[in-house]
């Protein structure tokens, strides 16, 4: 079995962390050589994680129809709604896309990979490694991908091209191409959130009982605003304080406010009583509810607002 | 490679066959995006010969399917050399041989 350059370190690492763990704790054990080679079966497109082994597409024959044909169909064309294995070429781009093994898979190492992992459905991981060899050439060979002579083993299983690889590319859209910062980089502590897109992103989760900042979220700017003017007009508080201050918020549910007229939203505030509306206020977008009440204006407020809408 | 591929095995004095034939079969009533119809091309005749001597054949039309699959069984034995061809609408043809197992 192959090991991967940084899976040693991880081998490397997972030894060190079993170590430090086994002393203090008494848990874990170190994992085994044994142990991570019964994990360590994925095959790489390069072929890198092939066993050695080999198989042809004659000796497959025989082994798909009996593993194989009874779901995928003799020729892979799949029994009932079992799964299409050949065929489907040129297909991708029309209204039903047939993507199998020849018009869609881009790299074969796949092919030896699942059967090897997952196959026959109800026996997965019961082939051994030629007889995998053997199953992928036939499928590849249903695929018109290899002559009926050929023969799989490391080197040319690897070597085989599938004809849909280049229809594969890397992610070429600006905002993936970002270079990853490794020094001198912003401190995530510094960052706040600027703006949310109002009534789609979902945000009265911050606000009640949480201690985050509300208004760090939504339209923060008026919920401000709204706690000098209900302060200062707060013995006058009615239909104008509501305009100015609290309909910037309220008239459009911004950042989970309730808004005037769901009468629901408010019967389980207005019930909680204003000691608890009151603790509940620790900031800005909190406060005109908090402050207003202490002035005496909440309840009528409340219910002017609900019967105006 | 051909267009068709063929299993062959005797049992008991029958050949079972089955075959797969790789076709548009086309109907000539479907559109494309543009909203002009794609033409008609669809498999007419095939025909199943065991040594020589006609076993089976039909006449397909446009109710069969893409890429149709065909299974029959004749008497027969094995080693037979059987060979399963088509004519399409546009007067191609092919064919494919196979020994009976």
């Amino acid at each position: 079995m192959f090991k991967l350059p940084n899976l040693a370190v991880a081998a490397a690492a997972i030894v060190l962390a079993g170590a430090v763990q086994a002393g203090p704790l008494g848990i874990g054990s170190t994992a085994t050589p044994e142990m991570i080679a019964g994990w360590d079966i994925d095959i790489r497109p390069d072929g890198m994680g092939l066993p050695p082994g080999r198989g042809s597409v004659a000796e497959g024959e025989p082994l798909y129809e009996a593993k194989c044909a009874s779901c995928h169909g003799l020729f892979g064309e799949g029994e009932g709604r079992w799964p299409i294995l050949a065929g489907g070429e040129g297909t991708l781009d029309t209204l039903h896309p047939e993507k199998t093994v020849g018009s869609y898979w881009p790299y074969a190492s796949t092919l030896w990979d699942y059967i090897h992992r997952a196959m026959p459905y109800p026996a997965p991981q019961s082939l051994t490694d030629d007889e995998t060899y053997a199953i992928s050439a036939y499928v590849l060979y249903l695929n018109d991908i290899v002559d009926d002579d050929f023969v799989a083993d490391r080197e040319s299983f690897a070597a085989v091209k599938m004809p849909n690889e280049p229809n594969f590319y890397i992610d070429n859209r600006p905002d993936v191409q970002n270079t990853r910062c490794m020094e001198n980089c912003a401190d995530p502590a510094n960052f706040t959130i600027v703006t949310t897109i109002n009534g789609v992103t979902p945000t009265g989760h911050f606000k009640e009982d949480s201690g985050v900042a509300a208004n760090h979220y939504g339209d923060s700017e008026p919920a401000v605003k709204a706690v000098e003017v209900a302060m200062s007009d707060a013995a006058t508080a009615g239909k104008s304080v509501y305009d100015k201050a609290c309909q910037a918020c309220h008239g459009m549910g911004v950042a989970g406010a309730p808004k005037v007229g769901d009468a629901s939203a408010w019967v389980d505030r207005i019930q909680t009583g204003m000691a608890s509306m009151s603790s509940n206020a620790i900031n800005g977008y909190q406060g005109p509810n908090g402050v207003m009440p202490a002035k005496g204006g909440n309840m009528s407020l409340s219910d002017e607002e609900v019967s105006m809408a | 490679m051909s267009s068709i591929r063929i299993k062959a095995k005797e049992r008991k004095g029958m050949v079972d066959v089955k075959s797969l034939m790789k076709h548009p079969m086309e109907t000539g009533l479907r559109k494309d995006k543009s909203g002009k119809k794609i033409p008609e091309h669809w498999i007419q005749d095939v025909t199943a010969e065991a040594n020589g001597k006609v076993v089976f054949a039909a006449a397909f039309n446009t109710s069969i399917s893409k890429d149709p699959y065909l299974a029959f069984a004749y008497a027969g034995a094995k080693g037979d050399t059987l060979k399963i061809s088509w004519k399409d609408s546009n007067g191609a043809t092919d064919s494919a041989e196979t020994k009976v197992k």
